[in-house]
């Protein structure tokens, strides 16, 4: 009797799921590729909008919505307007793929844009089969240098240096500048901080303290502590920050309540100081003193023409949020898509748009201080930082007063002194 | 004919998933090999607490031992498909055997804390050693379908076969063991354990054996979903995925197999359906981001209130109750 | 030497947030014997409100009682509203085990949602009312700030007045029946359902201190998704069953032991081993001596 009703059941369900998949229609295939019309364009972003890894990341869309906004207000690219549909992955790389696979196959995007996260972007590139496809993957959000590889990402572009040419650039920087000191690393224990040791090993600096940490273990209590603890057994002069922004409020934090004293080197990602002030404002004059790498323009840099013109949209389209390193990158990377999608002129295809990338992405305009490295045969974004010095009010100002930027790559290339000269930003900031 | 011949039944529904994984768009079939992996999950779930009584919030981590010695067989020994997720189920077996083992003095809390140590506790393991990959994941590619099937016969098609197939073959092999004196005897712990004792059975062996059975079951459940995504990492088998299935089988009815399909469909198909009345009501950001979140909890917290075993078993207790009142 | 002093007044700080957790958890499973996500959820709420009444009032001294009297009724109200209900609907057997346990995972998840309508995913701030610079003894600056001295505080004075009305008034008693064994309690004359509100309020005015506390000790930045918290839960769990999951003095010793072990592996083994470390802890005193360290060797069927 009961295992009837089972059955009934399960075919019930079975007759329901084939009624409600036959009623959703599939659209007519269009001649073009999908994501296009006549006068838009879709491009879509997974992005962590919730959960424990969101909190400054999850101002990116809406900072790159803001600059398209304000670019299909003055005409869009080519006359198409740039519609950006965002998903919620939750940092969680099977959430990712079904987000992409939404993305995809639902909303038919033309193209991926700011996807975020390592492990992330792999699965995606992996399992949407971006490659075969022929979806281009634009300007991802991670470090890893992996994506800068064509064969092994033939549609997939970087845009952020590696975390490996950073270690390279800081590691010169301290050979040069802090020699015979005792030095100290605080880093993550996993890729992203391993990455970092090659890049110290590349550049030949050995420190006297290493103290990885556990991903994820820096919010608890006795973490930060620790670590100034055996930094002042150390007696460590020069203190090396390469972990995220939770690590380095935790090493600023403590070392402020034990009275430590050390010349703090901040890495990039943990080091933006907007992102720290967004955890607890009184931890930004802790700052003050540290050194800090970028490649971007500082968000607090007015007399910046890119950051007057993001400064501007922003506060017009989000009134009641900060402005910050996190709103730089999403508009910078909404800026480099414009460029791009602009570039390819009116035949715009997706592989139209890998191509000119290749070909011309080098002499893009961007906001960006150092060169890009799109080429036919690396797909990498930027290629170096510059470094400066944190003032109490958290602005990061240019050691001697101009971005003295510093290129390398993520093998064994050298560190050299850029001449690279940002050329001039477009009228009005749009594309031309 | 169908309840003498249950297998008749098992071919049939196989079958209609057939003419379905044609008739469908590649979304839905994506979606589809992901319900397929959550039945099995939710299946060692059911057997492991409706059926053996212990609670494990944590089985996300059993999850991610199928899948990182699925993907490491085939990264180190390049072990054809099929072996991988054999390796995944003895691999993650041999893991609910140990836990299992431990646990089998555990009770209550105890054991949901326990297993809810080990699924924030192991993932970061995978930092540990190099050669589990780290952060970034490691890839798992189970290669292209096989020619014979035709130039049109897309990746994620080929995902839903393997799915469907490995949970028909699981859910069809649970419940004979369940039908089996196995089954019997860890109903007759469920229902009273001291009697149960007392008849002979050796109730430490007895929660061993299920924890055993659910993991290797859940091994498989996690060596497919990294097929499906095509790479591990510990952030593929997060806390929220260990809920996510607890929740599907209270959704299902967690003290019986027959409602697993609905546990599953429900917690693909309302990810989608929210999505699509989110975007639909063009919200602010702050109501599209909780919106989802909260639509879920209250579903959750309305069928837990009106439906606590589940659909089919409310079903049954109406039947027998109508058929009571004839 | 100093190094050593450093690390275990950094245990000991460690200890006392791990504490306030461990406290929470054993209280909510002593009278109610479910284990509840909710409650994390509520303790969460509770901290939001307190954030915004120290907005209001700018005084946290004022606001963290206040907190804690909201957070009470808040639980209660919750408890009256949603368990009450919950209990009647839900038989005995295995799904009693794991069902209140997946409704108070979809109460959390609410709670969370609500959270983020309201007051945003982005981070709030709450400022410490105390400093966290460390004492200074000479020229040397000791791992002990008055922030410390407050938490340390507030787990040794929740201890003594929770375990006095557990374990010295009729409340108490009555709280401790209608937990283990609701049908006898009730033949005894005991008002059980009421008791049980009255123990989700105590538990919630606990929650609420613990969550603003641990805030205010920690970055005092406070999102719906804040990290420190389900991550600071199952740490307490572990300590909580260190000590004996039944004694709020054995959570506090448990809370104290795995702060300690903890500190010893970050400053003298390495800090990429906390995770499995405390894994490994719980692992064995579930094994070695599953009662806890207070705890008395009972049958536990419940």
């Amino acid at each position: 009797m009961a295992r009837s009703t089972r059955r009934k059941l399960t075919l019930t369900s079975a007759v329901l799921a084939v009624a409600a998949i036959t009623a959703s229609t599939l659209p007519a295939q269009a001649a073009s590729d999908p994501g296009l019309t006549a006068t838009t364009i879709k491009l879509g972003i997974t992005v962590p909008m919730t959960g424990i890894a969101s909190p400054g990341y999850n101002k990116i869309p809406g900072a790159m919505k803001a600059y398209f906004d304000y670019v299909n207000a003055n005409g869009g690219v080519n006359g198409r307007k740039i519609t950006l549909v965002i998903k919620d992955d939750q940092y969680i790389p099977t959430t990712a793929v079904a987000k992409a696979n939404e993305l995809i196959l639902k909303d038919k995007v033309f193209a991926l844009v700011g996807t975020l996260g390592t492990a992330s972007t792999k699965a995606i590139s992996a399992s949407t089969q971006l490659a075969r496809r022929g979806i281009p993957s634009l300007f991802v959000n991670t470090g890893f240098s992996g994506f800068a590889d064509k064969k092994a990402y033939p549609t997939t572009f970087s845009i952020l240096p590696s975390y490996q040419m950073e270690a390279k650039i800081m590691g010169k920087y301290i050979k040069e500048n802090y020699a015979g000191k005792k030095l100290a690393l605080i880093y993550q224990d996993d890729d992203f901080g391993r990455d970092a040791l090659a890049g110290f090993k590349q550049a030949g600096v050995t420190f006297g303290t290493y103290i990885p940490y556990a991903s994820g273990s820096q919010s608890l209590p006795a973490t930060g502590a620790g670590w100034i603890s055996k930094l002042k057994a150390a007696e460590a002069e020069v203190t090396v920050l390469f972990g995220v922004s939770s690590a380095s409020t935790a090493a600023l934090a403590n070392a402020y309540a034990a009275q430590f004293k050390t010349q703090w080197v901040l890495g990039s990602v943990g080091g933006d100081a907007t992102t720290i002030a967004a955890t607890n404002k009184a931890y930004v004059p802790l700052l003050t003193g540290a050194k800090g790498f970028s490649f971007a323009p500082a968000p607090t840099d007015s007399s910046d023409e890119y950051i007057k013109l993001f400064q501007s949209i922003y506060s017009a389209a989000q009134p009641n949020q900060t402005f910050d390193n996190n709103v730089v990158a999403g508009m910078s990377n909404a800026f480099l898509a414009v460029q791009a999608l602009n570039a390819a002129g009116s035949n715009l295809t997706r592989a139209n748009l890998i191509k000119v990338i290749e070909e011309k992405g080098a002499t893009f305009a961007s906001p960006f201080l150092t060169p890009l490295g799109y080429s036919t045969t690396s797909h990498v974004g930027a290629t170096g930082y510059w470094i400066g010095t944190y003032e109490p009010t958290g602005a990061l100002k240019p050691d001697g007063g101009k971005y003295t930027v510093f290129t390398t790559d993520s093998g064994n290339g050298d560190v050299v002194l850029s001449t690279y000269k940002r050329p001039a930003m477009p009228a009005k900031g749009l594309p031309n | 004919m169908l309840k003498k011949h249950p297998l008749l039944g098992f071919i049939i529904f196989g079958f209609i998933l057939y003419l379905l994984g044609n008739r469908v768009d590649e979304l839905r079939v994506f979606q589809g090999a992901t319900v397929g992996i959550y039945v099995i999950a939710i299946a060692s779930i059911i057997l492991l607490t409706g059926y053996s009584g212990q609670v494990s919030l944590g089985h996300g981590a059993l999850l991610a031992i199928g899948g990182y010695a699925a993907t490491l067989s085939r990264i180190h020994w390049g072990l054809p498909v099929p072996l991988t997720f054999v390796v995944a189920v003895l691999a993650a077996a041999l893991g609910g055997y140990l836990l299992g083992r431990a646990a089998a003095r555990l009770s209550g809390p105890y054991l949901a804390g326990t297993t809810l140590a080990l699924a924030i506790g192991l993932p970061s393991i995978a930092n540990q050693f190099t050669q589990l990959g780290g952060e970034q994941g490691l890839p798992f590619d189970i290669g292209l379908p096989p020619s014979s099937l035709g130039a049109d016969f897309t990746q994620y098609k080929w995902f839903f076969w393997i799915t469907s197939i490995a949970a028909l073959v699981s859910i069809y092999w649970l419940r004979n063991v369940m039908h089996s004196r196995f089954g019997r005897s860890w109903k007759a712990v469920r229902s009273n354990d001291v009697a149960a004792e007392l008849a002979g059975i050796n109730i430490g062996h007895n929660k061993v054996l299920a924890f055993t059975i659910s993991a290797g079951l859940a091994g498989l459940a996690g060596a497919l979903l990294a097929m499906t995504i095509s790479t591990v990492s510990p952030g593929a088998f997060p806390l929220s995925l260990s809920f996510a299935l607890a929740t599907g089988a209270v959704l299902s009815g967690v003290t019986t197999l027959g409602g697993v399909m609905i546990g599953a469909v429900t917690l693909v198909a309302i990810p989608d359906i929210v999505d699509t009345v989110v975007h639909r009501l063009e919200s602010s950001e702050v109501v599209a981001n909780n919106l989802p979140g909260f639509l879920v909890s209250a579903l959750l917290i309305l069928t837990v209130l009106f439906v606590p075993n589940g659909p089919v078993e409310q079903m049954r207790a109406q039947h027998e109750k109508h058929a009571k009142k004839k | 030497m100093i190094q050593f002093i450093n690390a275990l007044l950094i245990s000991i700080g460690a200890g006392s947030i791990y504490a306030l957790m461990a406290i929470a958890m054993v209280l909510v499973w002593r009278s109610t014997r479910v284990v509840n996500f909710a409650q994390a959820g509520m303790a969460l709420l509770s901290t939001y409100i307190g954030y915004e009444l120290i907005q209001v009032t700018g005084n946290f001294w004022i606001s963290l009682p206040m907190a804690m009297v909201l957070g009470a009724g808040i639980s209660a109200l919750v408890e009256i509203l949603l368990i009450r209900a919950l209990i009647k609907h839900s038989t005995s057997g295995p799904v009693a085990g794991i069902v209140p346990i997946i409704a108070t995972l979809g109460l959390l998840g609410l709670i969370r949602a609500t959270i983020g309508f309201i007051w945003g995913n982005q981070d709030v701030q709450i400022q410490p009312p105390l400093s966290k610079v460390g004492f200074s003894v000479g020229s040397e600056t000791l791992a002990l700030s008055p922030m410390n001295l407050l938490v340390l505080g507030t787990v040794l004075a929740m201890m003594l007045v929770l375990g006095f009305i557990f374990q010295k008034t009729h409340l108490g008693l009555s709280l401790r029946a209608s937990a283990y064994s609701p049908e006898i309690a009730q033949l005894a004359g005991i008002r059980v359902a009421a008791i049980r509100t009255i123990g989700w309020a105590i538990a919630g005015a606990a929650g609420a201190a613990a969550g603003l506390l641990q805030t205010v000790n920690g970055t005092g930045a406070l999102s719906p998704d804040s990290l420190e918290f389900s991550l600071l839960l199952t740490f307490g769990f572990i300590a909580a069953v260190i000590g004996g999951l039944e004694s709020l003095p054995g959570a506090v010793l448990g809370a104290f032991i795995l702060g300690l072990v903890l500190a010893i592996t970050q400053i003298y083994i390495s800090g990429t081993l906390v995770f499995i470390v405390a894994f490994v802890l719980l692992l064995l005193v579930l094994l070695i001596r599953p009662q806890g360290v207070i705890g008395a060797k009972v049958g536990r069927r419940a």
